[in-house]
């Protein structure tokens, strides 16, 4: 584990550079909140709601307040005494801290047990009881639309998103936002095309599941909070946890080390709220930390209705589409909203279509919060728009990778909202996957019970925008360098490229440089970690920062009368007479945007575009509809790999956590909105023994030239094809079409019957 | 309630006081301040809790702490150098998070004393109680091999 | 978890006094056990732990006598099995995960009498017979007769000292299941086969608890417990697909 700080001309960037905290992780002693005890600590565990919609008639806590070793049992009414309002929430301020009046899901957090022994906390909970007024519910997204089960009396948008404003106090709807695009005249379109196919796909609420469950700490003085937290939002949540207690933003600090895992799980605002009040109320430092089991009560994937229509000229050329997508919210709506938009807008999918329309609505229903993960909506989409394309290529007997081609959305043509695709490598990743499963060649159908058939799916993602980053870069008197940036790594490996992006502007090697983990006491702002933006993002703030070090290094030699290539050391040894000093670059990258207008068109919708497709071979079962995946191709353009092993790792794992969603993972719930399976025993997701027989995880030659060296994100590329080159495999296989997910093996047996 | 418990852990005779309720990995963090060891999934089916208990790999957050007494505990802390298998996995690239990565590597180390020279198959079906929801499956395949083959070259 | 008392008995006499108290219960590999006591969903004053009982043993003499301590891990290596019964080794390799394997007992994986296990319906399919301790003398019964429904067992407060499993010889055996979601799932359906004069044949999972049948015949007449694993209809084209392979798989098992 030697350290070197001397100067290297090794290019960094394309190397692949083991992870920097490898042996760290190896030998177990990386840190995780997961780890952390502090002295005088208290342990909450939460009383949690057992209905799905009701008004909280009595919550009787005294016989866990009882319990020898119990400190305090808290609810929202001693929250209340600290914090007037306190709901909160990135989107809409929807969420209480613990519930107020009314529970919205089963699961809901009601009442937190203190005590410093965890065991006897757990043990007072079971203590509690309360009663609840039950009020109609309503689960379903499409149903959210039109039910009389309402589950916000009236809708609290946060003020920070302009789109929102409108649904200020707005009362007796579900509705959390709906975003509309219409580009040329769909409808007329469709009248005129000489086929049109109409389709229905849905997909189910599923849980992220990162291996570290949620956990937070909170330790307060009387002005000062310092929250440690297993957070992909460190900045966000310090401007939220300022803005309930009404506090400047330089009294509470927020620390993230390493993370288990997060996928979108630990996004915005989680636990954090909870444990800063518990600390703030006991004057004590406090520790949620979540069992596997409640993670599936507090963030989850939306469960979506797509349905989708298109309108095919007679060379095959799609002329328009309407896009109708509902995403099913849970209780409170997180990132919903942007879900909605943010996703919305590529509804029509990676197609060069001249009449589009999309109406994309996020409903509020009674089952738990859904949220970011890995893909935000975009994998939901394509499911819908690459078996719809699958379908209509089969109707109209043309081969589905010519189909595609005829009608992809190519370099320089405009997409949906008007902006042009730039570097986006569309066509190179259809071919590259057509050559991958040796589409042209006679390929082998099976025999007897056994059938084979093959599929493709091609999907894009807009990267978010605008968001921001910013980065410092350290240059010590020795010439060693630390990078600072609230980038949290969970695994994606963003240390490590932050490290070689800094590492190439100062001709240092990564493994040489130091990168300081968020601290928002230390670390400069950064929107979050989250839609594959980071390594775009705080790539360019980090070289940025990079650069103006080293500007301000040859500024120093320049004064110094130093030769333009003398070690970094003499400098500060001729400036200050000793080893001393040093010197700090900055970087803020924040990219051009342009808000969509009325018709949700806009020519600059996103700094950069992703693109993911996958090619399945899979083998039927006939007797019983088992499916197995013997080949998955993986294919993504992420510009020019900074890193390209871990490049291939987040395709590849990516991939593999969107096989779990495409073919066992479903949160099931039954008619009283009670989950029945929140827990590994009985929600299974992918192990060894369901890797698909053999894979290919490949980035195409690309550059992002706006991207730092020609990067571009890649953590969520590998999700967007999975799905319905699955099910499209299936159809080729057996002939049966499944239009929901996860794809049963029941279902498919069903339908061969 | 609380008892004494002497074994021996990575190596070293240690002692504890635990109560009866109290399972390894609870009992290895508070006391040792070892943390290779976590509770995930709390039910022994996902293996970032494993602890190697007389040699034998067992689920630590299902494993009573008091049924360890006098008996040898190791944990991935270990004593000494890093061995083979952890380098494998830093070669292999078989990690991102690197929550599950402890228990992956006892499990391992565990596999190769009893098939020094196994295949993919064998591989899967030992590790298959391990899950790593980042998935780095296939460069855990790879990470065992390779040690397996630093391992008969030593 | 809810605190509790521990012992650990040297002594069937010991465990038995130890076991009369109100909220005890015996504790073998605990694997199961533990899951329900953290679930909060058992709640007991006192654990017996039955690992110093010397039931730990693997004896095969024409008969396998298994004492009931005995790890799965052990019998699964054990070469007398592998020699002897190796259906049953094949089958102890999908059984839960290696840890569990290390740590669950024989004796408890038949008490537990979870319908999804996958030892009842293939010791019960082998002509296995459990030997019971009670606190007034010993008793054999087969492993079926071990079962009165969904977790539920015929023990009473007695304890399963050793299970013996009559000598396999040259008939084919098998057991084979179904996972619907994940390979590592808990089984949809399981079934047991051994041939000979007297074929065999146990189901599980689908049933709640391990159900001998005479042939593919008597699965229509089968009372199935549709889940979260599959619908009962469906379980039942699993059975018969099953059976079907797993009577394949024993005839060309047989030696």
């Amino acid at each position: 584990m030697k350290r070197a700080t001397q100067a290297t001309e090794t290019p960094q960037v394309g190397r692949s550079v083991p992870r920097l905290e490898s042996w760290l992780k190896v030998t177990g002693r990386a840190e995780y909140v997961h780890n952390l005890r502090l002295p005088g600590m208290l342990y909450g565990k939460i009383f949690r709601s057992t209905v799905a919609h009701g008004r909280i008639k009595r919550i009787d806590t005294a016989a866990a307040q009882a319990l020898a070793g119990v400190y305090r049992v808290i609810t929202s009414k001693e929250i209340i005494q600290l914090i007037a309002e306190p709901y909160f929430g990135p989107a809409f301020h929807d969420q209480p801290i613990l519930a107020i009046d009314k529970v919205r899901y089963v699961g809901e957090p009601v009442a937190v047990v203190l005590a410093s022994d965890p065991h006897v906390a757990e043990e007072a909970v079971h203590l509690i009881t309360a009663e609840y007024e039950e009020l109609p519910a309503v689960y379903g997204e499409v149903e959210a639309m039109t039910s009389k089960a309402i589950v916000h009396d009236v809708l609290r948008p946060a003020g920070t998103f302009p789109d929102l404003k409108h649904l200020k106090d707005r009362k007796n709807t579900n509705l959390a936002l709906d975003f509309h695009l219409r580009r040329g005249d769909a409808a007329k379109a469709m009248k005129n095309a000489a086929r049109v196919f109409e389709h229905t796909f849905t997909t189910q609420q599923v849980m992220h599941t990162p291996l570290e469950p949620l956990v937070s700490v909170a330790e307060s003085t009387e002005s000062s909070l310092t929250i440690h937290t297993a957070s992909q939002s460190p900045s966000f949540v310090r401007i939220e946890i300022a803005r309930l207690l009404g506090w400047p933003e330089n009294r509470v600090r927020v620390r993230v080390p390493f993370l288990g895992g997060g996928f979108g799980a630990k996004l915005y605002i989680k636990l954090e709220a909870l444990v800063s009040v518990l600390s703030l109320l006991t004057k004590r430092p406090v520790k949620v930390s979540l069992t596997m089991e409640e993670q599936f009560f507090t963030i989850t994937k939306h469960a979506s209705t797509f349905r989708i229509k298109s309108g095919v000229a007679p060379d095959g050329r799609i002329v328009a589409r309407e896009c109708e997508v509902w995403w099913n919210g849970g209780a409170y709506a997180d990132i919903g909203p942007r879900v909605t938009q943010k996703s919305g807008f590529t509804a029509p999918g990676p197609y060069d279509i001249e009449h589009v329309a999309v109406d994309s609505y996020s409903l509020y229903t009674n089952l738990p919060p859904a949220g970011a993960l890995r893909g935000f909506g975009i994998p939901q989409l394509v499911w819908a728009y690459e078996g719809h394309t699958d379908l209509m290529a089969r109707e109209l007997g043309i081969d589905p990778i010519e189909f595609r081609r005829r009608n992809l959305l190519r370099e320089g043509r405009p997409q949906a909202t008007g902006t042009v695709m730039k570097d986006a490598a569309t066509e190179k990743v259809l071919e590259r996957i057509s050559a991958l499963l040796d589409w042209g060649k006679p390929f082998d159908r099976g025999t007897g019970t056994v059938k084979k058939g093959r599929g493709i799916a091609i999907g894009f993602k807009a990267c978010v925008s605008p968001t921001t980053s910013l980065a410092a870069v350290n240059v010590n008197a020795d010439g060693s360098c630390i990078v600072y940036c609230s980038t949290a790594d969970m695994g994606q490996g963003s240390d490590t490229a932050m490290a070689q992006i800094a590492g190439e502007v100062l001709h240092m090697a990564a493994e040489s440089i130091t990168v300081v983990h968020s601290d928002t006491d230390v670390t400069p702002y950064d929107m979050a970690t989250l839609g594959s933006r980071s390594l775009f993002h705080m790539g360019n703030a980090v070289k940025l920062a990079a650069e103006d070090a080293r500007n301000k290094l040859d500024v120093l030699r320049k004064e110094l009368n130093l030769a333009a290539d003398c070690p970094v050391s003499d400098i500060f040894k001729k400036k200050y007479g000793m080893q001393a000093g040093n010197v700090t670059g900055a970087g803020s990258y924040i990219p051009a945007y342009k808000s969509p207008d009325a018709n949700g068109l806009t020519d600059n919708a996103t700094p950069f575009w992703m693109v993911g497709g996958s090619g399945v071979e899979v083998e039927v079962d006939t007797e019983t509809g088992k499916v197995r995946v013997t080949r998955l191709v993986n294919v993504a353009d992420v510009g020019t790999p900074i890193n390209p092993k871990i490049v291939e790792t987040q395709i590849s794992g990516a991939a593999i956590m969107q096989l779990g969603f495409t073919l066992h993972e479903k949160m099931e719930f039954d008619a009283q909105g009670q989950l029945r399976n929140a827990s590994f025993a009985e929600y299974k997701i992918p192990g060894l023994l369901d890797l698909p027989g053999t894979m290919v995880n490949e980035a195409v030659m690309a550059e992002q030239k706006s991207g730092p060296f020609g990067g571009k994100g890649v953590g969520e590329s590998g999700t967007f094809g999975v799905s319905p080159a699955i099910a499209n495999a299936i159809h080729d296989a057996v002939g049966v079409r499944l239009t929901s997910l996860p794809l049963k093996a029941e279902d498919i047996w069903e339908k061969l019957k | 309630m609380r008892r004494e418990i002497r074994f021996r852990l990575n190596g070293e005779a240690v002692s504890a006081q635990v109560a009866p309720h109290e399972n390894l990995v609870e009992v290895l963090q508070q006391n040792f301040g070892l943390y290779g060891a976590r509770e995930s999934c709390g039910q022994g089916m996902c293996g970032c809790c494993t602890v190697l208990v007389n040699g034998t790999a067992v689920s630590g957050c299902l494993y009573l702490a008091s049924l360890a007494e006098n008996a040898s505990v190791e944990t991935v802390e270990g004593t000494g150098e890093p061995d083979a298998v952890q380098e494998a996995f830093v070669e292999a690239s078989a990690f991102q998070c690197g929550f599950c990565t402890p228990g992956f590597i006892l499990m391992t180390r565990q596999l190769l004393e009893e098939q020094p020279d196994p295949d993919d198959d064998a591989i899967k079906h030992y590790l298959s109680g391990n899950l790593c929801r980042c998935a780095a499956y296939p460069e855990i395949i790879e990470a065992v091999k390779l040690a397996a083959r630093k391992r008969r070259k030593a | 978890m809810a605190p509790f008392d521990l012992a650990q008995p040297r002594t069937l006499e010991e465990a038995f006094a130890l076991l009369d108290a109100e909220g005890a219960r015996p504790l073998s590999g605990g694997t199961a056990l533990m899951l329900m006591m953290k679930a909060g969903v058992l709640r007991l004053e006192r654990l017996v732990s039955l690992r110093n009982l010397g039931l730990d043993r693997i004896e095969a003499h024409g008969t396998l006598r298994i004492g009931a301590m005995t790890t799965l891990s052990t019998l699964e290596r054990s070469p007398e099995v592998r020699k002897g019964w190796p259906v049953i080794a094949r089958a102890l390799r999908t059984l839960s995960n290696v840890r569990v394997r290390n740590v669950a007992t024989v004796g408890g994986a038949l008490a537990h009498a979870d319908p999804h296990m996958d030892l009842p319906p293939l010791l019960s399919a082998l002509g296995a017979k459990v030997v019971i301790q009670g606190r007034n003398g010993e008793r054999t019964m087969a492993v079926e007769d071990l079962y009165a429904g969904y977790l539920e067992n015929t023990l009473g407060k007695d304890l399963i000292t050793h299970v013996e499993i009559p000598p396999l010889g040259k008939r084919g055996a098998a057991y084979l299941k179904c996972t619907t979601r994940s390979a590592d799932d808990w089984p949809a359906v399981g079934v047991a086969v051994v041939l000979g004069e007297e074929t065999r044949i146990f189901v599980s999972a689908a049933t709640d608890r391990p159900t001998r049948i005479a042939d593919e015949n008597a699965l229509t007449g089968l009372k199935i417990e549709g889940d979260l694993h599959g619908s009962a209809a469906y379980k039942r084209q699993l059975l018969k697909v099953y059976l079907r392979r797993a009577i394949d798989e024993a005839r060309n098992a047989s030696h």
